[in-house]
């Protein structure tokens, strides 16, 4: 049997953000101010609402970064409201942002934090 | 609120109490059923789905600008970082060093903001308007046409973003400072010939696309290009700098070399010359984008060089200066050569023509329909607008400021007219004074500019970081810092421009014989990006203020110095990490034979 071991991480959300090229700095530093532990950004491209803005489609970019963060369940709530602050996503075209239900995650966990938890 | 998974029995389930989640938000939250939202789908009468097609959004004027504001203000930052360090450095060194108060200062500082704001129109004109026409073009022409049609068009393609290039109007800007009797043929060429120094130009960008796209279509070395097309440069610079009325052009000449290679002709041509490139099945080569900058900024001297011989050739200098005071004299020019329409006419002229020829390319040849007309018009709109705001912000801020820093720097060693302390320093540490201005100025306005960071990047993934992107942003700063401190020399001292070139391009040559191809397209792409649309009125207009505080016949070339000296020290620095990578590689076999390990 192997000796290492999994720590297998329950109650565990995703959050993934869309938003113009660009903008992905100050929503994931608004996300880790909240508690968020990191944040992984890919990009993409996007359409819908500029086509349907008419001549001011100018001002959204097509090009869009896609932010995906795992958080707890305790936290998802302040995370996802600090990121739709920081991403102004009360604006059009600026972006979405949704939460999916995780069955569990693993990672690594500090020998120390494991320690204090079952102490 | 909190799920527990069935298959993890070592989690506690926990409740949490509605207070604590109330807590822990802040907004008010609506909730909304996104069924509400979508459309149903309305059926035919064969009971098939109509294709769904969603309504314009209305938006009021609040949430126009919050749509627009943010995406507006971080493209003002962008091109006041490039333009407000400058100015302050050239406002600053003459209020501490020379202790004389920015003339106009009002006029100046509104004609900065209003560079900064056209450009900022332009450029995202240009990434709207002209670039989808670019890329289009690009990715599809050299598929559907024959080799010739499209090496047709890469040549009209050169010769319309050349007349688009904002720097090309600071050229016919600082024209109207030369002095018809000191240098006619310089004067001729500047005024009444502008419209064909610029098609002089053009012409050499247009050829450039042409054999820099053939080069990488057959995979030809950089080399003999450089070598072929240096030797006639520098003969005919030796041709024209042993006719004393002609020797006033080369500075001209070489300079328009730098000017050509701006914001608009290398994403444009590059993107053509790419999609060729790629069509071919060649485009993976990583080189493939290089070298069609260096021959357009090789090209143009010979061609406006050219020009001045055909120009001499038809009149004499007597007769340029009795034209031109007979003009002064019945001095009735119209309106249209007044400011501000005259930078109106010269905005639409420089923009609608490529416009006019990209969507002809577009429609007749490629046949393929617009997609998202509105913005593309839109884009163009700015562009054209941009121009217009950009070169009225050339005439009262970059070239007034330029032009006012050029006669009075002289004041530190020199007497200046209408500066009673000149000169304010002896004349040796005067001229000392004059230099680390110039080097300063050329160093920190290279680093400053943005094409140089993408360069470097560029080079690291290129040289699989061999050559960082530090070093060469350094290597050529340092060389245009050095550049422009020895164009400033040329012109306090008169030394010819030709005992400067020729030495100069002929060290590069062989430099290039040394190094391997990658270093070379490197180090002469390296000079035609640190010119931008920024740097080249400054200069250009400071060259000229220059030259006239001291009395120079003419004060080009600066330019041409700031090319050279970049393309020397980048060259030197790519021989120099040659050199180590190559004493590391033969370092690890030599210590395991003193071991006495065969292997």
């Amino acid at each position: 049997m192997n000796s290492r071991e999994m720590v297998v991480l329950t109650d565990v959300k995703l959050i993934t953000c869309i938003v113009q090229r660009g903008a992905a700095e100050d929503v994931i530093n608004a996300a880790r101010a909240a508690g968020a532990q990191g944040a992984t950004v890919h990009y993409g491209r996007g359409m819908g609402v500029r086509e349907r803005l008419g001549i001011l489609g100018f001002a959204v970019n097509v090009e869009k970064e896609v932010i995906n963060i795992v958080v707890s369940s305790e936290q998802v709530e302040r995370v996802f409201e600090s990121m739709y602050l920081a991403g102004n996503l009360d604006t059009p075209g600026a972006g979405i942002m949704y939460v999916t239900p995780l069955e569990k995650a693993a990672t690594f966990v500090p020998q120390e934090v494991l320690d204090k938890l079952s102490g | 609120m909190n799920e527990t998974g069935d298959h993890t029995p070592a989690v506690q389930r926990r409740m949490i109490r509605y207070g604590d989640f109330v807590r822990e938000v802040n907004l008010h939250h609506r909730r909304l059923s996104f069924n509400r939202l979508t459309p149903a789908g309305e059926r035919r009468g064969d009971g098939s789905y109509r294709p769904y097609a969603p309504e314009r959004l209305r938006l009021d004027v609040f949430e126009v600008s919050r749509l627009v504001g943010p995406y507006s203000a971080t493209r003002f930052l962008e091109q006041t970082r490039a333009v407000a360090p400058l100015a302050a450095y050239l406002a600053l060194f003459q209020l501490l060093i020379l202790r004389a108060a920015v003339a106009d200062s009002w006029t100046i500082t509104l004609g900065l903001f209003a560079a900064i704001v056209g450009l900022m129109l332009f450029m995202e004109g240009l990434r709207l308007g002209l670039m989808p026409f670019g890329e289009a073009i690009g990715n599809n022409l050299p598929r559907k046409s024959p080799l010739w049609l499209v090496l047709t068009i890469a040549m009209l393609l050169g010769i319309g973003v050349t007349f688009a290039e904002p720097a090309i109007g600071a050229l016919q800007t600082v024209g109207t400072i030369v002095d018809v009797h000191k240098a006619p043929y310089l004067w001729l060429l500047l005024n009444e010939r502008a419209g064909a120094l610029v098609l002089a130009v053009g012409a050499g960008v247009g050829l450039a696309a042409v054999l820099g796209t053939l080069r990488f279509l057959q995979g030809w070395s950089l080399k003999p290009f450089i070598y072929l097309s240096v030797v006639p440069t520098l003969l005919l610079t030796a041709v024209l700098h042993f006719d004393d009325d002609l020797r006033v052009v080369i500075g001209l000449a070489w300079d328009c070399g730098a000017v050509t290679t701006g914001p608009v002709t290398v994403p444009l041509v590059l993107s053509l010359g790419i999609g060729i490139a790629a069509a071919a099945g060649k485009g993976n080569s990583s080189l493939s984008g290089f070298g069609i900058v260096t021959l357009a900024s090789l090209f143009p001297i010979i061609a406006v060089m050219l020009l001045a011989v055909h120009v001499a050739s038809g009149t004499g200098p007597d007769d340029i200066i009795a034209a031109a005071e007979a003009a002064q004299r019945t001095a009735a020019p119209g309106w249209w050569t007044f400011s501000p329409a005259a930078e109106i006419i010269g905005g639409v002229r420089a923009i609608v023509p490529l416009v006019v020829f990209l969507y002809l390319v577009f429609g007749l040849i490629l046949k393929e329909r617009l997609r998202e007309a509105d913005i593309v018009l839109f884009g163009l709109v700015l562009c054209v607008l941009g121009m217009i705001v950009f070169n009225l912000g050339l005439t009262y801020g970059l070239a007034k400021l330029g032009a006012q820093s050029g006669g009075i720097i002289p004041a530190a060693f020199a007497p200046v007219d209408g500066l009673d302390a000149s000169p304010m320093y002896g004349f040796v540490l005067g001229i000392l004074i004059a230099m680390v201005f110039a080097w300063v100025l050329g160093f920190f306005a290279t680093m400053a500019e943005p094409a140089l960071n993408a360069l470097g990047m560029t080079v690291e993934d290129l040289t699989a970081g061999a050559f960082k992107k530090r070093n060469l942003m350094l290597a050529v700063s340092i060389g245009v810092g050095v550049g422009i401190t020895v164009g400033v020399l040329k012109i306090v001292f008169e030394i010819p421009l030709g005992y400067l070139l020729v030495p100069g391009y002929t060290l590069a040559a062989i430099l290039s014989w040394l190094s391997n191809e990658e270093f070379v397209n490197i180090a002469w792409d390296s000079a035609g990006v640190t010119t931008g649309p920024v740097t080249v009125p400054l200069v250009l207009a400071m060259g000229l203020g220059f030259g006239n505080a001291v009395s120079a016949i003419e004060g080009f070339g600066i330019l041409s110095m700031a090319s050279i000296s970049p393309i020397v020290a980048v060259l030197g620095t790519g021989l120099w990490v040659q050199r180590r990578a190559r004493l590391r590689t033969d370092e690890p076999p030599r210590s395991p034979r003193l071991a006495g390990n065969p292997s």
